[in-house]
C-alpha cells in the first residue's frame, strides 16, 4: 500500500465540486484543468499546492456533480490523498476508480489535530495519519472492494481483457 | 428473507430488491457485488472524458441498443474548444452506431425518462449526477463519473452495494402555489446536503391526490443534492399512466418494497402544510420559507434544468405571466428540458404568452444552469432558478448569487423584479408590478 507525505489543506463542510474545480475549467486540455484548481475559492491556491500534499475536510466532502475533471485536477496538482469526516458517494467512487485514496477519519473529533499548513504522513495500510507533532490518528480501514481497486492501480485496471471477455 | 417468516424490519426495500435482481452472482454476499445494468446515460461533456482511454484499450460498447447518448451541455456548442468537445463524442457515438444518439434533442436526464429504457425497477447508470431523475419512475438510477461509466459502457455491470434507505411519506395534497420543486426543498431543509448521503430514498406517495409525475421527476432528480444514491418513487397508477402514455403500453411489472422492509429511517412529509420554499446563496441546503426570505432585487429568472424545464413548469410560468410583463430590470429566460416539451409547450400557448410577457426562449439544453451558455451570471447578478445546485461560481461569477425555487416563484419574481415575502402575499406581485407603472 502506500506512504503519502506532505502538508495539510484545510476544508469546512459540504466542499462541492464547483467549488473544487469551477465549470469554466471544464476542459480536455490537462493544462487548463490543473489550473482550475480552487480557482473561485483562492486563485493563489493552486500554484502553491505541492506533490504529496493533502487535503482535510469536513462531512460531505465533494458533493454535487460527477465531472470527472474535478478528480483529474486534483491528480494533476499532485494531491496525495483526502481526509474527511465523511465523502459524498460519486467523488469517493471517481477518486478511488482513480486511485487516489479517500480516507476517512474513524473519530470525527480528530479533524482538530489536522492542522492548516502542518505535515503529516498518511499511512494507508496501517489506516493511520500521523501529524508533525508525532500524534497518530486513526482513519477508518478501506474496505475490500477499495483495496482491491487501489492494488490494480484504479478500476480501469480491472476491466476485463477487451480480447478475451469475461472468460466464463 | 422471503416466504412466510418475514419478521417486521427484515424485509427488502425497493432498491435492496431492484439490485438484487441485477446481481450477475446472486449467492455473493460481500457489501460490493457486481450488477448488471438496463440502460447507460451519457452526454457530450462527461463521454467525450473517456473516449481516449476507451479507444485505446480497443474496447466495444456491450449493448449499442441500451446506451442513451445526448449532447446537451454544448448545444449547440459557443465556442470552438466546446465544438471539438462535442465532435469527438459525436464521432465516438456514430462509430459505434449507438442506437439512441439524440443530436440536439434537449438535457440528457429529460430523454432518459422520455424513453421506454427507464421503466420501474430498471437499474440505470448515467455520466451524471441527476441520472437519480429516473427515480421518478421508479428505476434505481444513479449518477458516476467517466471512470465508472467507461467500465459500464464497456461491461454492461458496475458495482455496487444495497445502500441503506430512508422512507419518505408523502400525506395530504400539494397546494394550489406548491410543486414538486417546493417538496424536495422542504425535504433539504429537513435533511440538509448530506442528509441522505449514501442512502436510498425511496418515496411513498400516500396522499389523497397523488402528486404529478413532473412534480416527482423533480423530487428524484434534487435527490443528489442530499447526497443520496437514488432518489425512487415506489412505483403506482401515476407511474404506469406515464408509462403506457409513453410507450403505448402499461409496465410488465410495478416492484414494490416488502411490506416489512427494513428502513434507517422514516420521514413524514405533509404536503397540505406545504408553503413554497427557497433556497438561498450558497447551498441547496440553505431553504427557507419564501414568506420569510429577505427582499432582494432580482436580475435574472431563470425557468430550465433538468430538475424543472417540463410542462407544467412552464404551464405555471404562463398563468402567472399572462397579460402581463416581466419587470423591465429582469432577463427571463426558458428553456424547455426537451424539444419535446418544447413542442408541447408550443401547441398549449405557453410560448407565446410568455414570450408576449418578455420572456425568452433557449434551446434545450443545459443552458446556465452550470455555467455552461447563455444567461451565465456576471459578478453583480442575482438569478433565482428553478435549477438544482446554488453553489457558489456554478452559474457564472464566484461573486454571482443564486436562489433556487419553483417555476412559479421564478416567475412572480420576474414579474416584481425581486424576491421576498411578499411573493405570495395576496396581490403582491402584482401590486410591485403596479407601482411601476
Ligand atoms: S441541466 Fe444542469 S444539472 Fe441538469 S444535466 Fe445540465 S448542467 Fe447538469
Amino acid at each position: 500500500m502506500m506512504t503519502i507525505k506532505g502538508r495539510v489543506w484545510r476544508f469546512g463542510d459540504d466542499l462541492n465540486t464547483d467549488v473544487i474545480h469551477p465549470p469554466q475549467f471544464f476542459s480536455l486540455d490537462d493544462e487548463k484543468v490543473k489550473r482550475g484548481l480552487f480557482h473561485g475559492l483562492d486563485p493563489e491556491l493552486q500554484p502553491s499546492l505541492r506533490p504529496g500534499d493533502v487535503l482535510v475536510g469536513g462531512r460531505n466532502f465533494g458533493c454535487g456533480s460527477s465531472r470527472e475533471t474535478s478528480v483529474r485536477s486534483l491528480r494533476l496538482n499532485g494531491i496525495g490523498a483526502l481526509i474527511a469526516v465523511d465523502f459524498a458517494r460519486i467523488f469517493f467512487r471517481n477518486c478511488t476508480n482513480n486511485g487516489l485514496p479517500c480516507l476517512t477519519l474513524a473519530r470525527a473529533e480528530d479533524l482538530k489535530s489536522l492542522c492548516a499548513g502542518g505535515r503529516v504522513e498518511v499511512d494507508t495500510e496501517r489506516a493511520l495519519v500521523t501529524t508533525d507533532t508525532g500524534e497518530e490518528i486513526p482513519l477508518e480501514p478501506p474496505g475490500a472492494f477499495v483495496r482491491r481497486v487501489w492494488e490494480a492501480g484504479g478500476l480501469l485496471s480491472l476491466l476485463p481483457d477487451a480480447r478475451t471477455g469475461w472468460g466464463v | 428473507m422471503r416466504g412466510n417468516g418475514l419478521v417486521r424490519g427484515d424485509g427488502r426495500t425497493l432498491s435492496d430488491k431492484i439490485i438484487d435482481a441485477h446481481a450477475v452472482d446472486p449467492g455473493e454476499t460481500g457489501a460490493y457485488r457486481e450488477v448488471r445494468v438496463d440502460a447507460l446515460l451519457g452526454h457530450d461533456a462527461t463521454i467525450a472524458l473517456l473516449v481516449d482511454e476507451f479507444e485505446r484499450r480497443g474496447l466495444e460498447i456491450w449493448d449499442r441498443e441500451r446506451v442513451i447518448f445526448t449532447n446537451d451541455h454544448f448545444s449547440p456548442p459557443a465556442t470552438i474548444e466546446r465544438a471539438d468537445i462535442s465532435n469527438r463524442f459525436l464521432r465516438f457515438a456514430r462509430e459505434r452506431d449507438v442506437t439512441h444518439l439524440m443530436l440536439d434533442r434537449g438535457i440528457c436526464h429529460q430523454l432518459l425518462v422520455e424513453s421506454p429504457l427507464c421503466a420501474p425497477g430498471s437499474l440505470i447508470v448515467g455520466a451524471d449526477s441527476h441520472t437519480v431523475m429516473g427515480g421518478g419512475v421508479g428505476a434505481c438510477a444513479t449518477g458516476m463519473g467517466s471512470t465508472d461509466i467507461l467500465y459500464a459502457l464497456a461491461t454492461g455491470r458496475t458495482w455496487m452495494q444495497r445502500p441503506a434507505t430512508v422512507r419518505v411519506r408523502f400525506h395530504g395534497s400539494l397546494g394550489a402555489h406548491c410543486n414538486g420543486r417546493d417538496v424536495v426543498l422542504e425535504l433539504l431543509r429537513l435533511l440538509g446536503e448530506s442528509g441522505a448521503r449514501y442512502r436510498s430514498l425511496e418515496f411513498h406517495d400516500l396522499g389523497h391526490v397523488p402528486l404529478g409525475q413532473d412534480d416527482r421527476f423533480a423530487i428524484s432528480n434534487m435527490a443528489v443534492e442530499l447526497g443520496a444514491k437514488f432518489g425512487v418513487f415506489v412505483p403506482d397508477e401515476v407511474t404506469a399512466a406515464y408509462c403506457a402514455a409513453r410507450d403505448g403500453r402499461r409496465p410488465d411489472d410495478l416492484p414494490a418494497p416488502d411490506p416489512g422492509a427494513r428502513y434507517e429511517r422514516t420521514v413524514d412529509v405533509d404536503l397540505s402544510a406545504l408553503t413554497p420554499r427557497i433556497a438561498r446563496p450558497w447551498s441547496p441546503g440553505n431553504v427557507v420559507p419564501v414568506r420569510d426570505v429577505e427582499r432582494r432585487p432580482v436580475s435574472v429568472a431563470f425557468l430550465g434544468s433538468c430538475s424543472s424545464g417540463r410542462l407544467t413548469d412552464i404551464r405555471d410560468a404562463a398563468e402567472e405571466l399572462d397579460g402581463k410583463a416581466v419587470h423591465p430590470h429582469v432577463r427571463f429566460v426558458v428553456i424547455p428540458a426537451s424539444v419535446g416539451v418544447f413542442q408541447e409547450a408550443l401547441e398549449a400557448g405557453y410560448v407565446a404568452t410568455l414570450t408576449s410577457a418578455g420572456a425568452i426562449f433557449n434551446h434545450s439544453s443545459c443552458g446556465p444552469c452550470g455555467g455552461i451558455d447563455k444567461g451565465v451570471l456576471g459578478a453583480e447578478d442575482v438569478c433565482v432558478s428553478t435549477s438544482n445546485r446554488n453553489f457558489r461560481g456554478r452559474m457564472g461569477h464566484w461573486e454571482s448569487r443564486t436562489y433556487l425555487a419553483s417555476a412559479r416563484t421564478v416567475a412572480r419574481a420576474a414579474l416584481a423584479g425581486h424576491i421576498g415575502p411578499d411573493l405570495y402575499e395576496a396581490g403582491g406581485a402584482r401590486e410591485a408590478r403596479g407601482a411601476r407603472g
